[in-house]
């Protein structure tokens, strides 16, 4: 572009700036329709760190080169953001990645695009697509501990023995949350992983009552599960599988006789600007080959069954065995209904 | 400067206060609103009615409390000394220490966190230091407790407590020290009768903010804190982010707000109060 007119001084060097400005300004206006025609853009709400650039690499930039629609990663899921922009009308986001509970309770409140079942090989998809959530990987919970300090047979390898603490001395951890508490609760006091729900909650807090005096904490900020094994602060503790495998490098150790599993939902936000293109990305994300390369960096469960052996061989060492009976799934609609009353007594129970 | 310096004030404070309005006035009024009213149900006390009754608020208020008074009264033992050595540094050197004192204001109160669990754990540097000396296995637990709590909330609160009080400090005419020497006071003497009660709308001001401030924190407890170290801020959050309950998070913000203007106001006006007495 020409500096002279910028250069000219007084009343027309303004004049003319401001023309410049406008056309700047207005320049998006005019030229995004044209553009979005052509390639398109679609924004991702996802998980920050390590959990992102796994992200990036193994589904955002394969999906930018295949379908030519430009993906902006934002990070933090956040279920009250997506009711801000709900009541708002000022739509900004497009594929939400969801935690079980937010993804149902979103799918109660009506916040998440229905989605076309033709849309995914229903066959292959483990846990099954609901009308408006589809299964994106599962997670495992369960019992980590330093190798170092416990070797064989020193650390407790199902809830029941978590819960043992004349075998296994020491401080142990829990999340700061009901959900997955109470369950390893129910399990550690014998109640079978397949007649968990609905959870007996009394029940629940009278197995809780007896392991509260060696909590040594109880667990807000997830990496703090692992870093406060790291420290010797706490002998063993309540963490996930995924996260052994990259906080630690692998080196800690992980019981993988009974877990937690957890589902991850891909949700389209109601009234998503990108509708079209969120749903290649929902369709893209769920393919076999993308789930295989996924769940080789983040070490979670593939939902793809076809993905499960094309999985990497060291991610897959960090995956428990689906049909382990001793295994409990977390019931994520059990949970969109009880979260805010079970979550509120248990917080009042572990103040008091 | 001519006359009516009111008007002229009011000129220059006028894009201050405008900006203040419309970024703390019109989101609290909204927050205000938002505690009483809600698409669905229209105007309700609802959210009021439920936190009077819930166990879980009342704990969480009094631990919110109580954490931030304390914090705010360690803050000062601990900044006004700091102060007080500041204030009888010549300007260079002073400046030099202020850095200091504004290092760990610089540091992310998440990282300081994970930093003091390798100071104060189990195994940390000072269990292992005190270990050593005894010759024997000493654990002191000052990690997921209140002592934690503590430890972090004054490292964050002293520079709060510091400059203020550097000011306060710095204000008092040195002919003043002068005359009380001559007259032979002794320095504790003059510490108790000069000083102290002049840095007085310092030490008010320091104390007030690191309060207010404290009231809500909310990574710090988390972090360090034991499981009844609760704050009002990790309801507030639980209500915001977990059961998308927008009333009740509100109500929180508006009860604890209120309380804070309460006691904020009171000491103010205490404050004014004394200084009339004394004529200053």
């Amino acid at each position: 572009m020409s500096q002279k007119p910028i250069q000219s001084s007084g009343r027309r060097r303004l004049l003319s700036g401001l023309g410049l400005g406008t056309l700047a300004v207005a320049a998006p206006f005019v030229l995004t329709p044209r553009r979005a025609f052509a390639a398109g853009k679609m924004v991702l709400v996802s998980y920050g760190g390590t959990y992102r650039t796994s992200v990036e690499s193994a589904l955002v930039k394969p999906f930018q080169q295949e379908f030519g629609v430009e993906v902006t990663v934002i990070d933090t899921p956040d279920l009250a953001k997506v009711k801000a922009q709900q009541m708002t009308g000022n739509i900004e986001w497009d594929v939400f990645d969801a935690v079980g509970a937010p993804g149902a309770q979103g799918s109660k409140a009506g916040y998440w695009e229905p989605l076309d079942p033709g849309m995914f090989d229903a066959k292959d998809i483990v846990g099954g697509v609901k009308k408006d959530l589809v299964p994106f990987y599962m997670w495992a919970g369960g019992i980590g501990w330093d190798p170092a300090k416990f070797g064989p047979g020193k650390a407790p390898r199902t809830f029941a023995e978590y819960w043992d603490v004349k075998r296994f001395p020491g401080l142990r951890t829990f999340r700061n949350r009901a959900s997955e508490t109470l369950e390893a609760a129910l399990l550690a006091d014998g109640v079978p992983p397949a007649k968990l729900y609905p959870l007996d909650i009394d029940r629940a807090f009278k197995s809780l009552v007896r392991i509260k005096p060696y909590v040594g904490k109880w667990v807000d900020e997830t990496p703090q599960s692992i870093s406060l094994l790291e420290r010797g602060e706490v002998n063993f503790s309540y963490v996930y599988a995924s996260r052994v495998r990259t906080q630690t490098a692998g080196k800690y150790g992980f019981s993988f006789d009974q877990n937690l599993l957890g589902m991850e939902y891909l949700a389209i936000v109601k009234g998503a600007p990108n509708k079209a293109n969120a749903m290649k990305f929902v369709q893209f994300a769920m393919r076999p080959d993308r789930q295989a390369a996924l769940m080789t960096l983040l070490g979670n469960i593939p939902t793809s069954r076809k993905a499960l052996p094309l999985v990497g061989e060291d991610a897959r060492k960090w995956m428990p065995n689906v049909d382990n009976p001793n295994d409990a799934l977390l019931n994520d609609e059990y949970w969109a209904d009880k979260f805010e009353s079970v979550t509120r007594r248990f917080k009042e129970w572990v103040l008091a | 400067m001519t006359a009516k310096p009111g008007r002229e004030a009011a000129f220059y404070l006028a894009p201050a206060f405008l900006l203040a309005l419309g970024v703390v006035l019109v989101p609290l009024v909204f927050i205000v609103i938002t505690s009483v009213w809600s698409p669905a149900t229209g105007f309700s006390l609802e959210a009021y009615r439920g936190l009077a009754e819930s166990p879980l608020f009342r704990r969480s208020l009094l631990t919110t409390f109580e954490i931030s008074a304390m914090g705010a009264a360690l803050s000062m033992l601990l900044g006004y000394p700091v102060a007080l050595h500041l204030s009888r540094l010549a300007p260079r050197a002073r400046a030099f220490c202020m850095i200091l004192v504004l290092v760990p204001f610089w540091t992310s109160i998440l990282v300081k966190s994970y930093a003091f669990t390798v100071i104060l754990g189990k195994q940390g540097i000072i269990n292992s230091v005190l270990s050593w000396i005894a010759g024997s296995e000493v654990y002191v637990p000052m990690l997921l407790n209140r002592v934690g709590v503590m430890v972090g909330m004054t490292n964050y609160l002293v520079p709060f407590v510091v400059f203020p009080l550097l000011a306060s400090l710095l204000a008092i005419d040195k002919s003043i020290y002068h005359a009380v020497e001559i007259l032979g006071a002794k320095p504790p003497t003059v510490f108790w009768k000069v000083t102290l009660p002049l840095s007085m709308p310092g030490v008010t001001s320091a104390l007030l903010s690191t309060f207010v401030m404290s009231t809500g924190f909310f990574v710090i407890p988390a972090l360090l804190g034991g499981r009844k170290d609760v704050m009002l801020a990790n309801l507030v959050d639980f209500y915001t982010r977990e059961t998308l309950d927008w009333n009740t998070a509100a109500a929180i913000g508006v009860i604890l707000l209120g309380i804070v203007t309460l006691i904020a106001g009171t000491a103010m006006q205490f404050q004014r109060s004394r200084g009339l007495a004394r004529g200053t």
